[in-house]
C-alpha cells in the first residue's frame, strides 16, 4: 500500500529543517578536522586537549553554572511558590520582572552591576561575583519553567493537605512541592547551563576566563581549534538534553508535570 | 460537655458576610452533615475548624480548649479534599505515612500504622502505586486512610465524594461511615447533596446564607422542616398555599377546599400556611366526591422501582407530586384524572 501523498509533505518539511541544522554541524566539523591542504585529522582536538586553559575555563563555566542553578532556585523556589498559592495578583509584576533581563543589554546591567554590588573580596573580586549577573539573566527561562511547573500542580489542596498533616512550610517545600517540579526544576537547570555556558559579554568585560571567553580567544589564534571547541560546546548541551530525557523516563514516575492525572 | 464547640462564628469576605454567629456543638464520635447549596458558608465553617481560615469573631473549641487561633498543622485534624490531594511523588503508603514522618515516628510503627488503616479502606494492595495509578474513588480512600492514619482529634471531610461518579459515591459514602462507626472519630462532612447527609449522619446541620436554617437527626431534617428552606432544599415537596380553617378540628383550606391537616389542631383560624406534601404521601386514585383534592396528571418520570406522577391541582396551576410503585402508577394514563389523598397526619403546616 503506498503512503498517501499529503503524509510526504509534512516529512519533507522535517528533512528540509533538519538539513538546515545539519548542514552548518556536519560543515564546522569538517573544518575542524582540516589540517591543511587536503590533510584531515584529529590535530586541532589534539592541541586543545592538551591545553590547560581550556579546562580551567571549562571548570569555571560549570562551577559557575552550578552555582548560578542553586542560587537561582533557592530564591525563585520560594517565591514562585508563594506567588502562586498566596499573591496571584502580582503575577503581572512578577512577569514584567521576569522579562527585564530581555529588556536590559547587559552592557547596561554589567555598568550598574558594578556600582551597586560592592563586597568582600571573594565574591567582587572573584569570578563568584558572575553569579549575581547570571542568574538575573537565567530568571526568565527559571522563572517560567517554575511558573508552569506549580502551576500544574494544585498547589492549595496539597499545601492544605500537608498542613492538616502537620507539616511546615519547610517539609512541604521540600518533601511535596519540588519532588513534583523534577521536570521544572531540570528544564530550569539546563536553560541556566546553557546561558551559562554561552555568556561572553558580563565575563569578558570583567576579566573572567570564562569557557566561552575562552572559544573567542581561541578563535582569534585558531579558526579549526574554535571550530573544535564549538563541537564541544554542542556536545555538553547535548549530553545535557539526553540526561533530561534519561531522568523523565526513569525514577519513580513523578516526574510528569502535573502529577496526577 | 460538647466534644466541638462553634461558639458564635463569623466571617466576612469584604462587604459579604459568609457566616453569621454560627454556633454548633458536637458530641465524640458524632457525625455530623453541613449541609446546603453552594455559597451557604459550610465549607468556611469546615476551613475555620481546620485552621485554614480565621474567624472575624467567634471561637472554636476543641475538648474545651480554645483552638481559634492554631495554625492548622497543631490541630491534629485529619482532612479529605474534594479535589484529589494525594501527593503525585509519593506511593499510597507513603502518602499515609507522611502525617506519621513529619511526627517522627519510627519507621516501622508508620508502617504498621500505614497497613492498618490501607486495611481498613480495602486498599492494602495497593499501598505501593503511585496516585496516578488509582481511580477517583481509590485515591480518596487513600486520602481518607492518611487522614486516619495520625489518629486525629476531628475528622473534616470536604466534599470528598463529589468527583466521583455515582456508583463509587454511594459505594465510599457507605464506606465512609462504616469506617468512622469503627473508628469512632469525630466527624464533620461537608455535602450539597441531601441524599448522602440524610444516609450516613447522625445529624445534619442544614445552613442557608450562613446561618443554621436547622440542626437536627436526619429524619426529623426530612420529616419536620423547620423552615420552607429546608422544606423546600431537603427532598422533594408539593408546596400548596393553605389558610388554617379550623383549627380545633385540623381542617385547612387549600385551592378552595377543606382538607385534613392534623397539624392545623391548635392553631388559630385564619392562619395563613405554606401546606406542605411529601410524595411518598400523596396517594392517587379514581375520581370521587371524597377526594381531597383532584386534578389532572401532567407528566411521568420512571425511577425504575419508583414512578412519580405529577398531578396539576384543579382550579389552578399548583401541582402535586406522587411517588408510587412503577406498577401501580403504569395504569395511570397522562391526562387522565385523579383523587389526590393522604393520612391526615402526612402534611407538614409551616406558617407563611
Amino acid at each position: 500500500m503506498s503512503r498517501p501523498t499529503h503524509n510526504l509533505i509534512p516529512g519533507l518539511g522535517l528533512g528540509v529543517i533538519g538539513l538546515y541544522f545539519v548542514i552548518p554541524l556536519v560543515a564546522t566539523g569538517a573544518f575542524s578536522l582540516w589540517e591543511g591542504g587536503d590533510k584531515y585529522g584529529l590535530a586541532a582536538y589534539a592541541a586543545l586537549i592538551h591545553q590547560p586553559k581550556l579546562w580551567q575555563s571549562l571548570g569555571l563555566s560549570v562551577r559557575l553554572a552550578i552555582q548560578t542553578i542553586l542560587v537561582g532556585l533557592v530564591v525563585l523556589v520560594p517565591a514562585v511558590f508563594w506567588l502562586n498559592l498566596r499573591v496571584q495578583r502580582l503575577r503581572p509584576l512578577f512577569d514584567f520582572l521576569s522579562v527585564l533581563p530581555f529588556v536590559v543589554p547587559p552592557i547596561a546591567l554589567v555598568a550598574g552591576m558594578t556600582t551597586l554590588y560592592t563586597g568582600p573580596d571573594w565574591f567582587v573580586g572573584t569570578a563568584n561575583y558572575l553569579v549575581v549577573p547570571y542568574v538575573i539573566l537565567a530568571l526568565p527561562y527559571t522563572y517560567r519553567a517554575l511558573d508552569v511547573g506549580m502551576r500544574a500542580l494544585d498547589l492549595k489542596t496539597l499545601t492544605e493537605a500537608s498542613q492538616s498533616l502537620g507539616a511546615g512550610w519547610m517539609t512541604l517545600i521540600l518533601r511535596v512541592v519540588v519532588p513534583n517540579l523534577t521536570t521544572a526544576l531540570i528544564g530550569a537547570a539546563l536553560l541556566t547551563i546553557a546561558i551559562v555556558m554561552g555568556e561572553f559579554t558580563f565575563a569578558n568585560i570583567l576579566l573572567f576566563n570564562t569557557f566561552a571567553v575562552y572559544i573567542d580567544y581561541v578563535g582569534q589564534t585558531s579558526a579549526t581549534q574554535a571550530a573544535a571547541l564549538t563541537l564541544l560546546s554542542f556536545l555538553i548541551t547535548w549530553l545535557a538534553m539526553l540526561g533530561v530525557l534519561f531522568t523523565g523516563r526513569g525514577g519513580r514516575g513523578q516526574v510528569q508535570i502535573g502529577g496526577a492525572r | 460537655m460538647s466534644y466541638l464547640q462553634l461558639d458564635a462564628v463569623a466571617k466576612h469576605y469584604g462587604s459579604r458576610t459568609v457566616l453569621r454567629d454560627v454556633s454548633i456543638d458536637l458530641k465524640a464520635g458524632e457525625f455530623v452533615s453541613l449541609l446546603g447549596p453552594s455559597g451557604c458558608g459550610k465549607t468556611t465553617l469546615l476551613r475555620i475548624v481546620a485552621g485554614f481560615d480565621q474567624p472575624d469573631s467567634g471561637r472554636v473549641v476543641l475538648e474545651g480548649r480554645d483552638i481559634s487561633g492554631l495554625a492548622p498543622a497543631k490541630r491534629q485534624m485529619g482532612m479529605v479534599f474534594q479535589a484529589y490531594s494525594l501527593f503525585p511523588n509519593m506511593t499510597a503508603q507513603e502518602n499515609v505515612q507522611f502525617g506519621l514522618r513529619v511526627r517522627r515516628q519510627d519507621a516501622a510503627a508508620q508502617q504498621k500504622r500505614a497497613r492498618e488503616v490501607l486495611e481498613l479502606v480495602g486498599l492494602a494492595e495497593h499501598a505501593q502505586k503511585y496516585p496516578h495509578q488509582l481511580s477517583g474513588g481509590q485515591q480518596q480512600r487513600v486520602a481518607l486512610a492518611r487522614a486516619l492514619a495520625i489518629s486525629p482529634a476531628l475528622l473534616l471531610l470536604d466534599e470528598p465524594l463529589s468527583a466521583l461518579d455515582a456508583k463509587v459515591r454511594v459505594q465510599l459514602r457507605d464506606e465512609i461511615r462504616r469506617i468512622q462507626q469503627e473508628t469512632g472519630v469525630t466527624t464533620l462532612f461537608v455535602t450539597h447533596d441531601q441524599e448522602e447527609a440524610l444516609s450516613i449522619s447522625d445529624r445534619v446541620v442544614v445552613m442557608h446564607d450562613g446561618v443554621l436554617a436547622q440542626v437536627g437527626e436526619p429524619a426529623a431534617i426530612y420529616g419536620e422542616p423547620a423552615n420552607i428552606f429546608v422544606a423546600r432544599f431537603v427532598g422533594a415537596v408539593a408546596e400548596l398555599p393553605g389558610v388554617v380553617a379550623d383549627g380545633s378540628g385540623g381542617m385547612v383550606t387549600v385551592l378552595g377546599r377543606q382538607v385534613a391537616a392534623s397539624r392545623a389542631r391548635g392553631m388559630a383560624a385564619g392562619t395563613r400556611v405554606y401546606f406542605l406534601l411529601r410524595p411518598e404521601t400523596v396517594r392517587l386514585g379514581p375520581p370521587d366526591a371524597a377526594g381531597m383534592l383532584h386534578g389532572t396528571v401532567i407528566a411521568r418520570t420512571f425511577f425504575g422501582a419508583l414512578t412519580s406522577l405529577k398531578v396539576e391541582i384543579t382550579g389552578g396551576t399548583d401541582c402535586v407530586t406522587a411517588a408510587m410503585a412503577s406498577g401501580d402508577a403504569a395504569n395511570i394514563a397522562i391526562g387522565s384524572t385523579v383523587s389526590v389523598n393522604w393520612d391526615p397526619d402526612s402534611p407538614r403546616l409551616l406558617v407563611a
